[in-house]
């Protein structure tokens, strides 16, 4: 068995390495890869001739239309496989990561790059029109039928009263925090695919506590995530099973989140048996392509990205009673902490708030309620009271490397089965309803964490890639503290009322404790506006720090998230240079201008370090986790239940005490390139930073140095002792480059400059990646459904726990 | 190394003097790839390659044969808007010999998009196929379009 999976192993990977982390392949594994990389079959080898056309010896029938001449003509050629001739754009900007930062001293190379990609751009524009008015040219007849077909349907149902009156309009509560409304929210046609019989109306709910809930008839039944950790890296396979509960056919629609870090590289739709492997393309030909199946009554399948941590699965003609799963395969790493890995994964996406002007906001709307826009990215939230069918289990086969101590999480579990250094948990069956992201937790054992360093080569092309682990260096702890200035910017947004906003000031409470004389301190808060409790940061005083307890005590929460307004009051005042300063956002980051806020902090962040505090239960981890990348610092999150006290009592004495700054790496042997992040933070004792890269040449020892202190640290990695292959680096390392091209372009204020998506789309491609730019599209070819595409169902989704409906939705 | 060449006549070419390009729908239609070979098959691999960028390949189905259950891998040689699509797919079984197909067996069925009104050609190639012991075998693939699955 072991030389026959060598065997398949070589022969697969050799020509699939893009997907032999999908496979499960071990690429690496027995020589005999170089037999098999040379295509050509042995001469001894004789095949048999084809069978002549029309007279097929397989059972599926004679061959059809056999081309040019007509009879089934089979020619032996030479093989291109393994050519390597199609050298790629990635790799002409392999060590271009650097020009980044210095695009002045690259001005004629920029503009001979730039004019090159522009006649690329042409080009393929060109082409793109040319093809999507192809693919769309019947299909907006059949279109524009169906919309006729609705229109008329839904006025004879609103004649007969079956579907009530016209839509409500939106509330006027002043405590409501959407501002960016739809242009008109009495439309509701969205593409032809509102309701469009009665079956698919849900009536007002009702808003008595005492009577059960509401089961709302929604696609999405059920949600099965299977996860395998290696150490620190995760491989999770998300089975979602969309049905058709009404006697129409119907679109199902379903914006969900997955972690920031996830690299999707696997996608199928199964249907019954059959499974249908998707293609990863370009975005506008993938929907091209999913928009001309699902008009000619093919079942097809969508996967689009709307940020790196929101996407959008879309699964055209289900048929009455029907079921159709779509199967997402993504790869992340493991956030480490104080010896305790945590594996998260995010079940909703929480209401969002989004600026006036914003281009591309993600609207909240009620149940039956999406905006009319096409342009808007809407999530509907089903109504207190409402309930879908939609559940989830989640189960996490985990074998660490190392002993494990405890196991803990968010949500109750059941443990199958416990090793020495594994487990197999699963989410109990009590508590699936899908509204707070699931984090489950685990202690591993060792007082002292060693950095380490995992490589993979492809062996195909030779390029190599990496992850290092970098833990700070033992007898760090008791460094002297620094005089610090400490800035506390508080979300005080309708979203955060309640325990959000409790937690926060509890955390700037404990923080304010720990502060000394010799400190100083400001709070800032901010809604739609912002505020601060002083002119300039004051003195860490008794009397200042009681004060300050006062300030917050009075601060409430209303309005919209501007956050930009606190970013510019936290970083935009001047900086002490004795002091080092800290800039702590607390917030849930309900926001849909993310990348506006990173850009802000990155035009103002100067020598300050910034210290996210995600809060609720289903943060926006994407924009906590990049602001504190952005700002150098480190992100925590707290769960409905913890204590903002405690945790940032511990994180306090954490950042306060950086490990290693301003650190430096010795590649050694590697020739490294395109290293993420490309500045390293500062490290502190307990959060270990994941760097990931490229490398050319053999894998040796790496030495980090950085000041710890006053002193200069060093540390020794050496590569990971043993031979597994983990072709899932190469996929981690896109991931990672695609986010560091995506954060320079916000921070940068290139947002129109197509350099960036040429390398975002090619990296993506090359890896296999689903991106800003890159989808996955599957089509079930073999069998046309009867009728027109039906009408579309978004999948509402319950608000977070711990978020309020009525002050984040508008009805 | 053999290449099977299929053509797609388009169902519209008795009115394409009288049908503008830019008017035509795309097709769908299934393909299936049928592996022929008198030894139990365990791992095979064969190149798709369309003719030009109006063939695009939309999705990979699994055969058959129990013992390959999943969707076949595959991984790009050439998946760009503009550029004819040129993929290599592949699987492999550990099933005991005995689970292992032989004989004609469908091991793919291969779902595609068509533009355009032009005659389309896909190509097919064998690259290889084994035996459960890693040994390449006698083998030759043939592609036959599903009846009724072009619109």
């Amino acid at each position: 068995m072991t030389k026959r999976l060598t065997i398949f192993a070589s022969i697969i990977a050799l020509t699939m390495a893009g997907c032999a982390a999908d496979m499960a392949a071990d690429p690496s594994t027995g020589g005999a890869g170089s037999q098999s990389a040379e295509p050509q079959l042995p001469e001894s080898v004789s095949l048999p001739p084809p069978p002549p056309a029309q007279s097929s010896t397989s059972e599926y029938g004679g061959f059809a239309d056999i081309g040019g001449d007509g009879d089934g003509e089979i020619i032996v050629t030479g093989a291109r496989i393994g050519d390597d001739n199609n050298e790629h754009p990635n790799d002409r900007h392999a060590n271009r990561r650097q020009d980044y930062h210095d695009r002045e001293k690259l001005a004629e190379e920029e503009e001979a790059r730039r004019a090159a990609i522009s006649a690329e751009l042409d080009g393929r524009e060109t082409e793109r029109q040319r093809r999507r008015s192809e693919i769309l040219g019947l299909d907006t007849q059949q279109r524009l039928l169906s919309e006729n077909l609705y229109r008329d349907s839904l006025a004879k149902n609103m004649a007969s009263g079956s579907i009530g009156h016209s839509l409500p309009a939106l509330a006027s509560d002043e405590e409501l925090w959407i501002i960016s409304q739809p242009a008109d929210a009495s439309a509701d046609l969205r593409d032809a695919a509102g309701p469009g019989t009665g079956s698919l109306i849900v009536e007002t709910p009702s808003r008595d506590r005492n009577r059960p809930p509401e089961i709302v008839p929604l696609p999405l039944k059920h949600t099965a995530v299977n996860a395998t950790i290696d150490g620190y890296i995760s491989s999770v396979d998300v089975r979602q099973q969309f049905h058709n509960p009404f006697d129409t056919k119907i679109e199902a629609k379903y914006l969900f989140p997955l972690p920031e870090k996830s690299a999707i590289s696997g996608f199928t739709m199964i249907i019954g048996d059959r499974k249908i492997r998707g293609i990863l393309r370009e975005k506008e030909e993938a929907e091209a392509i999913y928009d001309a199946a699902r008009a000619q009554g093919y079942r097809a399948s969508l996967l689009v990205q709307h940020r790196p941590n929101i996407f959008e699965q879309k699964v055209a003609n289900i048929e009455p009673g029907k079921q159709i799963d779509v199967e997402i395969r993504y790869f992340h790493t493991l956030k480490y902490e104080d010896g305790w890995y945590s594996f998260v994964f995010p079940t909703v996406v929480g209401p969002r708030y989004n600026p006036p002007g914003h281009a591309d906001p993600i609207v909240p709307a009620a149940q039956g309620r999406s905006a009319a826009s096409s342009a808007a990215t809407t999530v509907e939230y089903l109504r207190p009271g409402q309930r879908s069918g939609h559940d989830i289990s989640i189960a996490v086969d985990i074998e660490a490397g190392v002993s494990i101590e405890e196991i803990e999480a968010t949500h109750p579990i059941e443990t199958v089965s416990v090793t020495q250094s594994g487990a197999v948990v699963m989410l109990a069956d009590e508590d699936v309803i899908p509204n707070q992201d699931f984090v489950l937790r685990f202690q591993v054992a060792g007082e002292q964490m060693k950095s380490n360093l995992l490589t993979y080569v492809d062996p195909e092309t030779e390029q190599g890639y990496f992850t290092m682990m970098l833990h700070p260096p033992a007898g760090t702890v008791d460094l002297e503290r620094q005089p610090m200035e400490m800035v506390f910017v508080i979300d005080a947004s309708g979203s955060m009322r309640g325990t959000p906003l409790d937690q926060a000031k509890d955390a700037i409470r404990a923080a304010l404790d720990q502060l000394q004389p010799y400190d100083t301190f400001q709070i800032i808060r901010f809604s739609d506006n912002a505020s601060q409790f002083g002119n300039a940061p004051v003195p860490a005083s008794p009397a200042n720090i009681a004060l300050a307890k006062q300030y917050l005590q009075g601060v409430n929460s209303s309005g919209g998230t501007r956050m930009v307004e606190g970013v510019a009051a936290a970083l935009q005042f001047p900086h002490d240079p004795a002091r080092l300063r800290f800039v702590s956002f607390m917030t849930d980051g309900y926001i849909g201008n993310e990348f506006e806020i990173l850009g802000a902090i990155s035009q103002h962040i100067g020598d300050s370090r910034i210290f996210s505090f995600g809060i609720g239960s289903s943060t926006n981890r994407f924009l906590l986790e990049r602001m504190a990348v952005a700002g150098r610092g480190a992100a925590a999150f707290l769960g409905p239940m913890d204590s903002g006290y405690d945790l940032m009592s511990a994180f306090f004495n954490r950042i306060s005490h950086p490990a290693l700054r301003d650190v430096a790496v010795d590649w050694g042997s590697m020739a490294v390139s395109d290293v993420y992040p490309s500045n390293l933070p500062d490290v502190f004792v307990g959060r270990p930073v994941i760097v990931t890269g490229k490398f050319l040449g053999p894998a040796g020892n790496v030495t980090i140095k950085g000041r710890s202190g006053t002193q200069v640290a060093t540390i020794e990695i050496e590569p990971a002792a043993d031979e597994r292959a983990r072709p899932m680096l190469a996929k981690i390392w896109a991931r990672q480059r695609i986010a560091d091209l995506v954060d320079l372009r916000a921070m940068g204020g290139y947002t129109n400059d197509p350099y960036f998506e040429v390398m975002i789309r090619t990296t993506a491609l090359t890896h296999q990646l689903v991106s800003d730019y890159t989808s996955f599209v599957a089509v079930d070819a073999s069998e046309q459904t009867a009728g027109t595409y039906g009408v579309t169902v978004p999948q509402a989704v319950p608000v977070p726990a711990g978020v309020r409906y009525d002050t984040t939705v508008p009805e | 190394m053999k290449r099977l060449t299929l053509i797609f006549l388009t169902a519209l070419a008795a009115f394409a003097s009288e049908v503008h390009a830019e008017d035509a729908a795309p097709r769908f239609v299934a393909v299936d790839v049928v592996l022929i070979s008198d030894a139990p098959v365990a791992a095979w691999q064969f190149e798709f390659g369309g003719s030009s960028d109006a063939v695009r390949i939309v999705g990979v189905e699994q055969g058959e044969s129990k013992a390959f259950g999943d969707a076949p891998y595959y991984d790009r040689e050439a998946i760009r808007l503009g550029t004819a699509d040129r993929i290599v797919v592949a699987d492999y079984s550990t099933a005991d010999s005995s689970y292992l197909p032989r004989g004609a067996v469908r091991i793919a069925t291969l779902h595609l998009m068509i533009t355009g009104h032009s005659n389309e050609a896909i190509d097919i190639t064998l690259v290889t196929a084994v035996d459960a012991d890693g040994e390449r075998i006698e083998a030759s693939i043939s592609a036959t379009p599903q009846t009724g699955s072009e619109s």
